[in-house]
């Protein structure tokens, strides 16, 4: 019933947990002119104050290892908390230096973001990233090159797949694609102003989104697939809504042949083990077409 | 006001289920318009479609017993030949759905035709089928659009939204009528599950629904059009309904739907046929 048997002997199917740690430059990004609005910046520095030790708190209590994709400028104004994720055991990534919306920058500028955010996070930590976020936007052609020229060997930025796949313009860069549904912001972020999402929409609910969560794990698990969860600590790690995150990490913990590993050791494995990307994926299409259309 | 009389259906069925999958890619607006290819996130998020989703649909359909109609775009045939030359090895029918999924009301007569034109040329030569039926993507179509189609080969479109009964079209110029069999938009996986950023959608970025509220939501439209004896048809989308969990969520439609032993399962291709024999007294 499985698609694959990629995976390492006895497991069935992987399951990688992946945290966006953008403290208030993640919204800066979105809606730039909530600068000095302090309301609303504490919204999202929640984050900081309270939500990565507590998202720390569960994963340590589960005993699961996670990836942080961290912008060095976060690294760089929360020195402890970069300290704590590391001495828990978990993967720090990189997010560039500033949180920006790459569709804004050209290739060069992305480049730099991939090397000045690389830089400051192995000035904290001691080593050098090997996995790279786009916080926002697309990289510009050539920017998986430009990732795997700066040692970066696995990306998530990507969707088209639920299995990991070598980038077809570099073949040591692995992405691990990322599904909407498998994230906690269209489900749960919200501020009434500036209105976020735009449509002021209710926050769902928690026991409903738990079940989604749940039934998209049973599907992942089924088809022997790569469930990457993309959570943010100023939304999941709430004191209700942490609860939705460990009933389902719990039930994700009762097969005992689910690989919960960092996307670091997803990806290495990927890369020693899978066959090339297809010529009909997503990925090589897209490569086929694209340099048509932009003049 | 309903003014025909109750719908009879093959064989004593009571009602006719015609599912319907719109397989549209990485086709649409952002193809049309070219921003796509500065967006490659957005390009697999379609892609996953064909690639991905397709296929396990495929395996779900056949252990259902489910005969289906896929309305997909011909550069989506063009680029994925091999997935959609096994929706028709399977025994389910491909109909057309413009190239690049244009919105027809923006095209002139000429250029609906050149998009007919090529998708005829696609599927004949990828699929080696003629294809008979039409959806018409992304919003509406022009007065001029159904004597194009019908002068296109097409016998049947599903395209409106006003009834929940196939029913003729009168072409002028044309002796035969158009089928339309209408679809409705509580049955279109996009209204409760889709969602993307840049572009967003829904465009305020509404939440996404809960699955086991909407598999509620479709068995009781399922549950209704079954009992009164009508025909519905879905709206579903391999890149939306195809991911992983969905795809538990369409098995629990199917379990729903199979529990009934009146209903007529159909494609859309056969509904229309049937439908031309009982009403169409030329």
């Amino acid at each position: 019933m499985a698609d694959s048997t990629f995976w390492p002997k006895g497991y069935r199917c992987a399951v990688v947990l992946t945290v966006d740690y953008n403290d208030i430059h993640g919204i800066l990004t979105q809606a730039p002119e909530v600068a000095g609005r302090d309301k609303t910046l504490s919204v999202w520095r929640y984050g900081t104050q309270r939500g990565v030790d507590r998202l720390l708190g569960l994963f340590e209590e589960l005993s699961v290892r996670s990836s942080w994709f961290v912008p060095g400028i976060v690294a760089e104004e929360n020195p402890e908390h970069i300290r704590a994720i590391q001495a828990g055991g978990h993967e720090i990534a990189c997010a560039g230096y500033r949180h920006q919306h790459y569709d804004t920058l050209d290739l060069q500028q992305q480049s730099a973001e991939i090397a000045r955010g690389c830089e400051a996070l192995k000035a904290l930590t001691g080593q050098r990233p090997t996995g790279f976020r786009i916080p926002a936007g697309n990289g510009a052609p050539g920017f998986i090159e430009a990732l795997r020229d700066q040692g970066i060997c696995w990306s998530s930025s990507w969707r088209g797949d639920d299995l990991p796949f070598a980038h077809p313009t570099a073949h040591d860069v692995i992405e691990l694609p990322l599904h909407y549904e498998l994230e906690d912001e269209p489900y749960f972020a919200f501020n009434l102003s500036p209105a976020v999402p735009p449509a002021q929409s209710r926050i769902a609910s928690y026991s409903h989104t738990l079940g989604n969560l749940q039934m998209d794990f049973a599907g992942f698990h089924r088809f022997g697939l790569c469930y990457v969860l993309r959570l943010h600590p100023e939304i999941i790690a709430t004191p209700g809504r942490i609860g939705v995150l460990r009933e389902l990490l719990q039930s994700i913990q009762q097969h005992d042949d689910v690989w919960i590993a960092t996307g670091a050791d997803v990806a290495q494995w990927w890369a020693e083990s899978a066959p090339p990307v297809a010529e009909d994926h997503p990925a090589s299409v897209y490569e086929r077409h694209y340099r048509d259309y932009l003049l | 006001m309903s003014s025909s009389p109750q719908p009879t259906w093959p064989d004593q069925h009571k009602a006719c289920l015609a599912l319907a999958f719109d397989l549209d890619g990485p086709t649409g607006d952002a193809m049309l318009n070219g921003s796509i290819w500065h967006k490659p996130e957005y390009f697999g998020f379609g892609g996953y479609g064909p690639y991905r989703a397709l296929p396990r649909i495929l395996d779900l359909l056949d252990e259902f017993r489910i005969p289906t109609t896929f309305f997909v775009p011909a550069w989506v045939v063009e680029n994925w030949p091999k997935q959609c030359q096994a929706i028709v090895e399977r025994g389910h029918e491909v109909a057309y759905h413009g190239y690049k999924h244009e919105s027809f009301y923006a095209l002139t007569l000429e250029q609906q035709k050149d998009v007919m034109k090529k998708s005829r040329e696609v599927f004949w030569k990828h699929l080696n089928i003629r294809a008979e039926g039409f959806r018409t993507p992304s919003g509406d179509w022009r007065a001029e659009t159904p004597a194009m189609l019908v002068e296109a080969g097409v016998t049947y479109s599903s395209s409106m939204r006003g009834d929940d009964r196939p029913y003729l079209v009168n072409v002028p110029g044309f002796e035969t009528p158009l089928v339309e069999i209408p679809g409705r938009w509580e049955m279109d996986d996009y209204a409760s599950l889709a969602y993307t950023r840049a572009p967003d959608f829904p465009s305020g970025l509404d939440r996404t629904a809960s699955y086991e509220l909407t598999l509620d939501n479709w068995c009781r439209e399922y549950d209704g059009a079954m009992n009164e004896g009508l025909c519905l048809t879905t709206l579903f989308h391999p890149k939306i309904t195809g991911k992983p969990g969905r795809i538990l969520l369409l098995e629990k439609l199917f379990e729903h739907m199979r529990q009934r032993d009146d209903v007529w399962f159909a494609t859309c291709r056969d509904v229309a046929q049937w439908w031309l024999k009982e009403h169409h007294h030329g």
